[in-house]
């Protein structure tokens, strides 16, 4: 196969832009497709100041090097999860993935703050999965505010996206899908939060890693094994397979025609939010879920 | 041929395939789930690979 562009052997196969890549024709593919979905959605510009998530995975790490290289003002934000023989790893990959590329990093350690993930993981009777979902938007979200970053840009790719619309659709859950997107705008205690890979695949993520000499972490997390989306991806990779291109129409339609629907619909029967009385951040209870953890973790 | 495959770190030899996709078949993964690599270079569907060789094929998919 030849590439696209400059008909040097490509190296990369897309079919569902019925095209292929060479390295360097492959680094200007991924550029335009993160460069539309920013000026398409209007994520951000260069006056903002973006604290990226990083979790040492492919994604994550290459939209921190696509967005260095765009020039955007970016810094990184590691939270070490203390699960034995996975988190030293994934730290050890985003330390030197910003050591090498000149990125600003911080670190915030969950044994610090009383929630290590391995014992959190013993206080519920439930996947864990979810609890440390919830455990680490609560910290990105409030260190993003508290040091003054007005956008938190996370390494969801259109794989992630599209399982999640389609789990949300499975469940016709409104408040969910009225609230998912790439672009969440900032709103009482919440940082204005973005998604800009969210029109690249998971399969050209993992190239793009690869071909920018990214040491990323490919383990996945001990405790993760058999999670729902997992399998919503697989069934998705299906259809992507015998309809090329469908997951992003199925995504982008929701966004274009679908989500202000849900979004009405949640604004007239949702629940409203206010600061929790311990640590100040949005909750729709009394307390926030992550108060309320710590609190189980006291007992 | 000699396939490392990730991230499981295990081994497996395929003698049958002599094109990456039929090796990706062989291995039951669609091409857009899998990075194909030979000597440091990546690999597209269509190329021809030998029984002499040694494949790295790193699965994709994220999980937590």
């Amino acid at each position: 196969m030849k590439c696209t562009r400059c008909k040097k052997t490509a190296a990369v196969a897309l079919p569902r832009h019925n095209a292929g890549f060479c390295p360097e024709c492959y680094g200007v593919f991924f550029s335009r497709q993160v460069e539309k979905a920013i000026k398409e959605r209007e994520l951000f510009s260069k006056e903002d100041k973006i604290l990226i998530a990083l979790s040492g995975g492919k994604d994550s790490l290459a939209l921190a090097r696509e967005l260095q290289l765009l020039g955007y003002n970016i810094a990184g934000l590691h939270i070490d999860l203390a699960i034995p023989g996975s988190s030293v790893k994934a730290r050890g990959h985003v330390e030197r993935f910003c050591s090498d590329f000149g990125v600003d990093l911080h670190v915030l350690e969950m044994e610090n703050e009383g929630m290590p993930i391995p014992e959190v993981r013993k206080k519920f009777n439930r996947p864990v999965c979810s609890v440390c979902g919830r455990i680490k938007r609560y910290y990105f979200n409030r260190f993003a505010m508290d040091n003054g970053f007005n956008v938190l840009a996370t390494g969801h790719n259109l794989d992630d996206e599209a399982a999640r619309l389609f789990s949300n659709v499975m469940r016709w859950d409104a408040a969910y899908l009225g609230a998912q997107g790439p672009d969440l705008p900032g709103d009482q205690g919440f940082v204005r939060k973005v998604k800009p890979l969210y029109r690249v695949s998971e399969f050209e993520t993992a190239n793009y890693s690869f071909l920018a000499k990214i040491d990323y972490c490919y383990a996945p997390c001990p405790y993760s094994k058999g999670a729902s989306f997992t399998f919503y991806k697989s069934l998705l990779d299906e259809l992507e397979n015998e309809q090329p291109g469908r997951k992003l129409s199925f995504y982008e339609g929701f966004l274009n025609r679908g989500r202000q629907a849900f979004a009405r619909i949640d604004q007239e029967d949702g629940e409203k939010l206010c600061p929790c009385p311990r640590c100040g951040y949005p909750t729709t209870g009394e307390i926030c879920g992550v108060c309320r953890i710590r609190e189980i973790m006291h007992h | 041929m000699q396939i490392l495959i990730e991230p499981e770190n295990q081994w497996a030899t395929i003698d049958k395939a002599t094109t990456v996709l039929n090796l990706l078949k062989e291995l039951e993964l669609r091409p857009n789930q899998a990075l194909v690599i030979r000597d440091g270079e990546l690999l597209t569907p269509d190329r021809k690979v030998g029984p002499q060789e040694n494949i790295t094929v790193r699965k994709i998919a994220s999980r937590g």
